[in-house]
């Protein structure tokens, strides 16, 4: 391209580009949800093979069957909240921050639960067997969830009436949104469900 | 599909924005990114017992982490989701910018969206990585090259073998859908650039910071456990280890948003008119490629995490005493590592499909049976994975219905033959450079094909498992049909990436080399295998002396084989024959563009009204 010639910036219409984009998450989602399902597989492989009887840890500490519902309660919060948005546009304002705050509580409660893990063996700092180690796994990968959920719920708040873009495809971008936020507590759900499964 | 398009903007070039995209490259990535490694390792380090292994993977991994991270911010990856993040959109200029508008060669060292540049990139790294593990290759042989050799210790011996192995694979990976995946694709279907550009240029970069990574492994005292990294071993190894730890991690993130990238652009943005039956093959090939990649690599990136915990933490995933199994990282890595072995040959088939029709000027023999080809290999490749396991001890009783799922996929890969062989027939192949390789498949791929079978034949198995007969089986499916299909497609398309045509003469005699020495050195391994050599070992019985020294031979040909066609690419890219715009006549629309490729690829985008494979039926 010279200099002294005009030069075309090309978009397609927003339509196409907002299928597009939740095209693109939606792979993406896929490939979370195979690294989801690795975790639970490996969950109830390891809980039905109780190698050496050592599943459980030893002192009987283990998390309560609830623990995992009450990080997913957040997560479908935060979902429900944003799919109402897209719905109902003029309260989308007060619904993305209602997500936003769902998801950073549920990010602070996941924090809290694996800071007060009771099953690290005290003086090696290691964790007693295979269900401590697949329940901070878990708890790790929902704690992913919720970052990165906290990231785009923050970013859809800030941008608000904010952002200068095309109105098609922001709405398009909300659904695209909308997709991640229903897949985090669907994954929540699944994982609330394995680790319900303690003994 | 609605390909719609219209100009939002239409102005003077602008200069470029005086923004902070533009003072960033490589370089600064560099920079923060040995900040933040040294900076993290240094102050993780000032507070830990490092004579505990635990303390030292966990800041050794840390450090390794935070240096791709850091290389991502230095070199601007984080300023496009950071501005989505305040509401402050790229402006076309930006987007103009990050498409190296302009920039001649230093956008090949910046985070540039232009889906030619991020192919070009590949190409490059690529190269660079199968002649690293092709130099790890030959130091290999020549430790073989008799018994009690001392060339190099057992230790390094395994560090060679594991690194070799793994820089490989990951090489192999990308070896076909990265260039020709990035630069030629978009233009085959039309579109003018990849679905998500700055996806394009994330995946580029995240898999250019775990080279360094993997590469300090060597400096960490390697790593002894292959690539496979079966625990316990892996949790048990030293500090190299967290570099293999971290590459795979890193390299995962990487396909998955190409896989996702590649995926999205071919389904959204053909060209008009370029129904699904319309799809140049290779583009269909790469896509299954990605696309099964997608859900098969993140079980790896489970396992690798694991581990990774198990070293630093103290979990006991794989610690039999505390419940874990080494089973596990089994199952997970192989239900990665069987689909990856398709990841790997489809696109390389797909490529020497692409080439068979222009050269013997016919239409491709039943494009149906290759898609049912193609996805049949892709479907059951989900269902076999613990055909790496017979002899593991689990579950003896799945051995039977393992054994017959990996039987069943002679069954789609015969299709690919009959596809390749029903172009050929009674056609006059024009016998240039591309079209040598698709004799060495078809003769390599039967070899490699059958003794799989005999591999996959549970009671075969219990013998040859962990022989040289299965590295030999896996050498002549991965390099023999994979890669000799990635350097067609180099042959290929070289003049569309390059301007210039590929040394015609040194092609050949790298090619020959190549598969002369090729068939030495694995037809040798096959002998020594078949006789009991067992593979990964530094040292072996007199017995298999002949075997063995046939094989470094070969090795060494093959070496001079590489390197004469690196020449040959380094020579003709610098002053090759000036390459016209369509020096095979082919059909396909990345042959209608000029060199160089446009920005935009294309003034006005292309229709389609026809297959892409319409030689010996009248012109339009
Ligand atoms: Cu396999």
């Amino acid at each position: 391209m010279s200099a002294d010639t005009q030069f075309h910036v090309h978009h397609d219409s927003p339509e196409v580009r907002g299928r597009r984009e939740r095209l693109g998450v939606r792979l993406l989602i896929v490939a979370d949800g195979a690294f989801v399902f690795g975790l639970i597989f490996s969950y109830f492989y390891l809980r039905n093979l109780d190698a050496n009887g050592g599943w459980l840890p030893k002192g009987a500490h283990y998390m309560s069957a609830l623990s995992g519902w009450w990080t997913a309660v957040p997560l479908a919060i935060a979902a429900l909240a944003h799919r109402t948005g897209e719905r109902r546009r003029d309260s989308f304002k007060a619904l993305s921050i209602i997500t936003l705050v769902a998801l950073l509580a549920g990010a602070y409660y996941q924090w809290h639960q694996l800071a007060h893990m009771p099953f690290i063996v005290k003086d090696t700092g290691g964790f007693e067997g295979a269900y401590a180690s697949m329940w901070v796994l878990i708890a790790g990968a929902n704690m992913f969830h919720y970052l990165l959920g906290s990231f785009i719920a923050l970013g859809l708040v800030l941008r608000n009436g904010r952002a200068k873009v095309d109105a098609v495809l922001e709405t398009w971008r909300l659904r695209t949104a909308g997709s991640w936020f229903t897949w985090i507590a669907i994954s929540g759900v699944a994982c609330a469900i394995t680790t319900s499964f303690i003994h | 599909m609605t390909t719609v398009e219209y100009q939002v903007s239409s102005r003077p070039v602008p200069n470029p924005a005086k923004s902070l995209i533009t003072k960033l490259h490589m370089g600064t990535g560099m920079v923060v990114g040995a900040i933040f490694a040294f900076g993290t390792y240094f102050w993780l380090r000032s507070g830990e017992d490092m004579t505990v292994a635990h303390n030292v993977n966990r800041v050794l991994l840390i450090s390794m982490f935070m240096w791709s991270f850091g290389f991502l911010i230095g070199i601007g990856a984080f300023i496009g989701p950071f501005r989505w993040l305040i509401g402050k959109d790229l402006t076309d200029e930006e987007q103009l910018f990050l498409a190296g508008d302009g920039q001649g060669v230093s956008r090949y060292f910046r985070y540039c969206t232009d889906h030619k540049v991020v192919g070009i990139q590949y190409l490059v790294g690529v190269m660079v990585m199968l002649g690293a593990g092709g130099t790890l290759a030959m130091m290999i042989r020549t430790n073989l090259l008799s018994p009690g050799s001392k060339f190099v210790t057992p230790v390094i011996y395994n560090s060679l073998v594991g690194l070799h192995g793994i820089t490989m694979i990951v090489a192999m990976i990308v070896v076909s859908t990265g260039p020709f995946g990035n630069f030629i694709l978009p233009i085959m279907i039309g579109a003018r650039d990849m679905a998500f550009p700055r996806l394009n240029a994330l995946s580029w970069w995240v898999l250019f910071t775990a080279i360094p990574v993997l590469c300090s492994a060597w400096f960490l005292g390697g790593i002894p456990t292959g690539w496979t990294a079966y625990a316990p071993l892996s949790v048990q190894a030293g500090p190299g280890m967290n570099a293999f730890i971290a590459t795979i991690i890193i390299f995962a993130i990487s396909t998955a948003v190409a896989g996702a990238n590649i995926t999205a652009t071919v389904v959204t943005m053909r060209a008009k008119g370029m129904k699904w039956n319309r799809v140049p093959i290779f583009v269909v090939g790469a896509t299954m490629s990605v696309a099964l990649a997608i859900p098969a690599f993140p079980t790896f990136m489970v396992s690798m995490i694991m581990t990774a915990l198990d070293r630093t933490v103290n979990t006991t995933f794989f610690d039999a005493n505390f419940g874990g199994s080494g089973w596990l990282y089994a199952h997970l890595f192989w239900i990665m590592g069987h689909p990856e072995v398709y990841v790997i040959l489809i696109p390389g088939v797909a490529i020497l499909m692409e080439i068979v029709p222009v050269f013997v000027r016919k239409p491709l023999f039943s494009y149906n049976a290759a898609i049912l080809g193609f996805a049949g290999i892709s479907g059951l490749s989900g269902l076999v994975w613990a055909h790496h396991m017979y002899m593991s001890g689990w579950l003896p009783l799945l051995n039977g219905p393992f054994m017959i799922t990996t039987e069943m996929i002679s069954v789609p890969t015969g299709l690919i033959f009959l596809v390749i062989l029903g172009t050929l027939w009674r056609g006059k192949p024009w016998m240039k450079l591309p079209m040598l390789s698709v004799y060495a498949f078809l003769w390599n791929m039967l070899i490699g094909g059958i003794t799989g079978v005999y591999l996959s034949d549970v009671p075969a198995d219990n013998y040859l498992h962990g022989s040289m007969y299965v590295t030999a089986h896996f050498h002549y499916t991965l390099m023999g049909a994979a890669l000799t299909g990635a350097i067609a497609g180099l042959a290929y398309w070289f003049p569309k990436m390059t301007g210039r045509m590929l040394h015609e003469k040194a092609g050949y005699t790298a090619f020959w080399f190549t598969q002369i020495g090729f068939q030495i050195l694995f037809l040798g391994m096959f002998i020594a295998g078949a006789e009991g050599q067992p593979r990964r070992v530094a040292d072996y019985a007199h017995t298999y002396a002949t075997s063995d020294r046939i094989s470094t031979i070969g090795a060494y040909l093959i070496g001079i084989g590489m390197i004469t066609l690196l020449w040959a690419v380094i020579h003709s890219w610098r002053k090759g024959d000036v390459a016209p715009q369509n020096p095979w006549g082919a059909k396909t629309l990345e042959w209608t563009v000029p060199f160089p490729v446009p920005l935009e690829n294309f003034d006005e985008l292309p229709v389609i009204t026809s297959d892409p494979y319409g030689y010996g039926r009248s012109e339009k």
